[in-house]
Parts: structure tokens; sequence; C-alpha cells
């Protein structure tokens, strides 16, 4: 009697509904985060039962002995600001023009949009493809307009293959944005547009006092997110380019994977893996205490 | 509609607005520019290697060589990578949505201990990069002997899909009114049944959202399958692709018709179902 009105109680039937999920999370999210940071202090193959501790030493080796490192550093701080600039604001752009009485709107946005969709290794073939170097989009096309100068090999010159990657992940990415700054605009109060409108307010007016102080809050969660996906971008390197040509376009979420998985040495890819995680963790905790506070204040 | 049947007009004015027609030819410039890779990709894969080299980049193929995607299948595995990606899809994506919607319904429904730290633990899983989580989770899931397994790879998909469902659904289920599950609860009813018979059936179209959102994430995921499924007999399509670029890069049509496959699925389920990627996107970052 007593073990059956416990069965019922409501918070013993909250944890039966919430342990499948917590538990699965908690398991094989939440430990391998943690264990990252276990193994960054380890010297280990991955495959052999014997770790050794060696504390702070993968992170001396990371910082001082590490070329590749550094050089992944300065693309992933690279990447990351061009990722926050260009696809918001060309989604921006793009936003704005489809918010207006224009015929098409909705074909349009669903075409911006449709890379968005595409696994980023397919995008990654696609576009190698097209910057091939003999019969490749792009050098056809020069070639075709008469811009033979210009031909280069896209993705194997050192001093361009990171641009030209980022501009296979503009392609995939200004859609995203788009969106957000789509549901941004329509919740914009059109009773207000057109008070400041009878107001005498010009185009640019009504998009200065109004629209642009009503977008703050999508404004910010476009920039986190673009931030925070271009720290992740993993696979459109590494289908694209694998890093090189002559690690020209290593990127510290690549250059992890590489030392742990292809080069047997868990500990440092970890150590680097903590790096990037911190990075991360700088952006995002601000962000998410920013973001439940204004959850709680519409409740 | 009533928008639509004038055009180029602001509201309110009747004459037409230049500036809006000269915004609307920018607009079809850079849709012709985004629909270009998709164009030259499917010609690609229609035409033979003698052709790719012969003919220009937009030329269409003059004669569809669709031969191309038999070989390519072949070649590809497809058959063996297609299976996979189906099996693990189908499994995963409605088995993590019904654990994200009942640990979302007692997170936002049920008084209990330890519910804010559960779910402010949940919601932090919205922003980790599992990118940085391979080597770790390969060790995990090698422990456990479940590399190169189906079950390998779904446990850590469901895992990382639990934050981003929770999350929505909890903002969902927490604005339904208070009424609505209180009778049932007082009559008798316990969690379980008020969850299934009030909470899902009005939920269908946020559920619908995330079914449709999760099917194309799971179906192109890549970087974790890349670690844990090694054995060629186990990958899913992306891994199939990455594996046709680097040996065979050089058929280029058959190289296109690959990526056309690969892509074809998602694109497909996203043509039907277009709305539904917008708002399951949206009602998460962006609420009024």
């Amino acid at each position: 009697m007593q073990l059956s009105r416990r069965l019922q109680s409501p918070p013993f039937q909250g944890a039966m509904l919430l342990a499948p999920a917590l538990i699965v999370y908690g398991v094989f999210a939440l430990y391998p985060l943690i264990d990252v940071f276990g193994l960054s202090f380890m010297k280990w193959n991955g495959l052999t039962p014997t770790r050794t501790f060696v504390g702070l030493d993968n992170y001396v080796q990371v910082f001082n002995n590490d070329p590749v490192f550094w050089g992944a550093l300065r693309n992933t701080i690279l990447w990351t600001i061009m990722s926050v600039a260009f696809p918001p604001l060309i989604g921006f752009g793009l936003a704005l023009g489809l918010n207006q009485n224009i015929p098409g709107r909705a074909p349009l946005r669903a075409l911006y949009y449709m890379p968005v969709i595409i696994a980023p290794i397919a995008v990654a073939t696609m576009w190698r493809w097209m910057y091939d170097p003999f019969f490749g989009l792009f050098n056809q096309m020069l070639a075709g307009v008469g811009l033979q100068s210009v031909i280069k090999d896209w993705l194997g010159d050192r001093n361009v293959a990171l641009f030209s990657v980022f501009i296979a992940y503009v392609w995939q990415t200004v859609g995203f944005s788009m969106v957000l700054f789509l549901a941004g605009l329509q919740s914009v109060s059109q009773t207000l547009v057109e008070a400041s409108r009878i107001d005498g307010a010009g185009r640019f007016g009504v998009f200065r006092y109004v629209t642009l102080p009503a977008l703050k809050p999508t404004i910010t969660i476009v920039v986190i997110l673009s931030l925070i996906n271009s720290l992740k971008a993993f696979e459109i390197v590494y289908g694209m380019t694998g890093g090189g040509p002559a690690q020209s376009t290593q990127m510290l979420a690549m250059w992890a994977y590489t030392e742990a998985m292809q080069l047997g040495d868990f500990g440092r890819g970890s150590a680097i893996s903590v790096v990037l995680l911190l990075i991360t963790l700088a952006v995002v905790i601000p962000y998410l205490r920013w973001s439940l506070r204004r959850q709680d204040a519409n409740q | 509609m009533s928008a639509l049947a004038h055009p180029f007009r602001p509201a309110g004015a009747n004459k037409i607005d230049p500036v809006l027609v000269m915004l609307w030819i920018l607009l079809i410039a850079v849709a012709a520019l985004w629909i270009a890779p998709f164009i030259f990709i499917v010609f690609t894969s229609l035409k033979s290697n003698a052709m790719v080299m012969g003919t220009g980049a937009f030329a269409p193929p003059s004669e569809a060589d669709w031969g191309n995607y038999s070989r390519a299948w072949a070649r590809g595995k497809f058959s063996t990578t297609v299976l996979n990606s189906a099996i693990i899809t189908i499994i995963k994506v409605p088995l993590g949505l019904a654990i994200s919607a009942m640990a979302a319904y007692a997170l936002s429904r049920i008084q209990m201990v330890g519910r804010r730290i559960a779910f402010l633990a949940i919601v932090f899983g919205t922003m980790i990069p599992f990118q940085v989580m391979l080597a770790p989770l390969f060790t995990l899931v090698n422990s456990l002997g479940l590399i190169n397994t189906y079950v390998g790879i779904i446990l850590p998909y469901l895992a990382f899909g639990v934050p981003y469902q929770v999350f929505i659904l909890h903002g969902f289920f927490r604005d339904v009114p208070k009424e609505l599950s209180e009778a049932a609860l007082i009559d008798g009813a316990s969690h379980f049944t008020t969850f299934r018979r009030i909470f899902l059936p009005i939920s269908l179209p946020v559920l619908a959202a995330l079914l449709i959102l999760d099917f194309v994430a799971t179906w192109n995921e890549f970087a974790m399958a890349l670690v844990i499924l090694q054995d060629n007999s186990k990958w899913t399509l992306p891994l199939g692709l990455m594996s046709f670029q680097s040996q065979f890069s050089n058929d280029y049509g058959q190289l296109n018709s690959a990526i056309v496959m690969t892509v074809l699925p998602a694109t497909i389920v996203y043509l039907i179902f277009q709305r539904y990627f917008i708002s399951g996107l949206t009602s998460g970052a962006v609420k009024e």
C-alpha cells in the first residue's frame, strides 16, 4: 500500500519521465565533456589499457612545441570573426528584402535556406569540385570571361585556401541567419512602424529608430549562434582540405581530432579540445544566463 | 494574399516603388548565385568525363548519361550506406523525440527536487560543441565495446539530440493552460496519462517540426559517425560520400551523381515540409 502510493506520487512519476533522457544525456554528452579534461592530463594512445598521468605536460607541449597549434588558433579566430560578420550581415540584408512587399517571397526564402539542410560534408564535396583547378565552375567561368590571370588552385594555394573554404561556408549558413532575422522582423510592431511613418519618418528613419531597436535581441541571438557554430567548423574543413595545404586551413576542432584520432595522441588532442572548449564556454555561459533571464522575464 | 495582389507597393501606397523593384532584382540575382551550385552539380552528374572536359560548366549535358548514377551507386556501396543511414535514422529520431518530450513534460509540469538544475544541465548541452569531444566519445563507446555498432552511434545521437528538443518542448509545455492539465489530474489521471492524452496531441505541430529537423540532422551527421563507425560495412551516407570523394575524385560525373544521391533525401523532405523547418527553428531562438 505504502509502496504503491509512493510509486504514484508526482515526483516519482516525474523522475520516471525524466530518467531516460537524463541518463543518456549524462552518460553520452556530459561524461565525455568532463572526461576530455581528464584525458588532457594523461599520456595515452587511446587503445592500450595503460594511461600515464603527466600533469600539465600536454599543455606545455601544445603551447611550446606544436607549431600547428598556433596557426590553428589564429585561423580559428580569423574564421570566427568572418563568420560572425559576413553570414549574419548577408542574411540580414536578405531578410530585410524578403520582408518587403515583393512577389515570390516564399520561393526565394526557400531557396536561400536550402543549403542549410544539406550535409556539410556534401557541401564540402560540391565545393571542392567547383574549385577544381581544371574543370571546376570557378576557373571555367573566369576563363570564359577572359580573366585567365585570376585563375587559381583555390584550395591548393595556401594564401587563399582558407577564404575559399569560407565562401562555401557562407553559402551554407546565410539562410540560417536569414530565417532568424525574418522571424525577428515579423515580430516588429506594425503599429509602431505606421505611427512613425505618419510622424514623417522616411524609410531610413523607420529602419534606424523602429526596426533596428526592436531587433536587438534577434541580433544578439544570431551573432552568438553564428559564433558558436563557427567554433564547431569541422566537417567543411575536413571535407574540403583536411587542414591543408601546409596547415593553412587547419583549425582547433580539426587539429584536436587529428592529434587524437589520426596521430594517436589522446592527451594532446584533448588538451587542444580543452582550449577550444574554454573559448566556447567563455561565450556560451554569459549568453545562457542572458537568455534564461529573458525567458524567465517572459514567463 | 492581399499584399501579393499589389506587389512593389509599400503599405498604404498605391504607386509602384522603384526602390522595391531594384531590391527585387537584387534578390533574384542573389537567388541565381545560390542556385548555381545545384545546377552545376546536377549537370555534371549527367555528363561523361569526356563531356566534362569538353563542354562549359553550365552547358547542359547534350546526352544525359544516367549510367553515372548506377555506377556511382555500385562503386560507392550506396546500398549499404543508405540502409545504415535509414536504420539509424528510423530508430534514433522517434525514440529521441519520445524521451525528450517525456523529459520536457516532467521538467515543465511536475514539481520535484532538482528540476531547475536538471533543466539547466540539459539546456547547457544545446551549446556544447560535440566536435570537441570526439576523442572522449570514442573512448567511452570503445570501452563499452560498441564501436562499429548501430547502438554505439545511436546512443550519442540520442544524447546530443536531447538538449535542443527539451528546450523547445519545455517552452511549449510550460505555456499550456493549467486548467487543461489540472482537470485531468483531478479526475485521477496519472502524469503519464495526462502527458500522453493531453500534452502530446496538442503539441503535434511542434513535434512534427522537431521530428523533421532531427531527421535532417541525423541523416547528415558526419563527425561522430567518423570516429564510431570505422568499418565500412557500417558506414552512413556522409561517410560513404567522403570515401567516394577520396577514391574516385577524377570520375567527375560519378562523383557528382554520388553528391546528388546523398543530398536528395534531405532535400525532398525539406521541400515537402518546408514550413516546419522554419517554425522548428524560430520557435526556439526567437520568441516574441
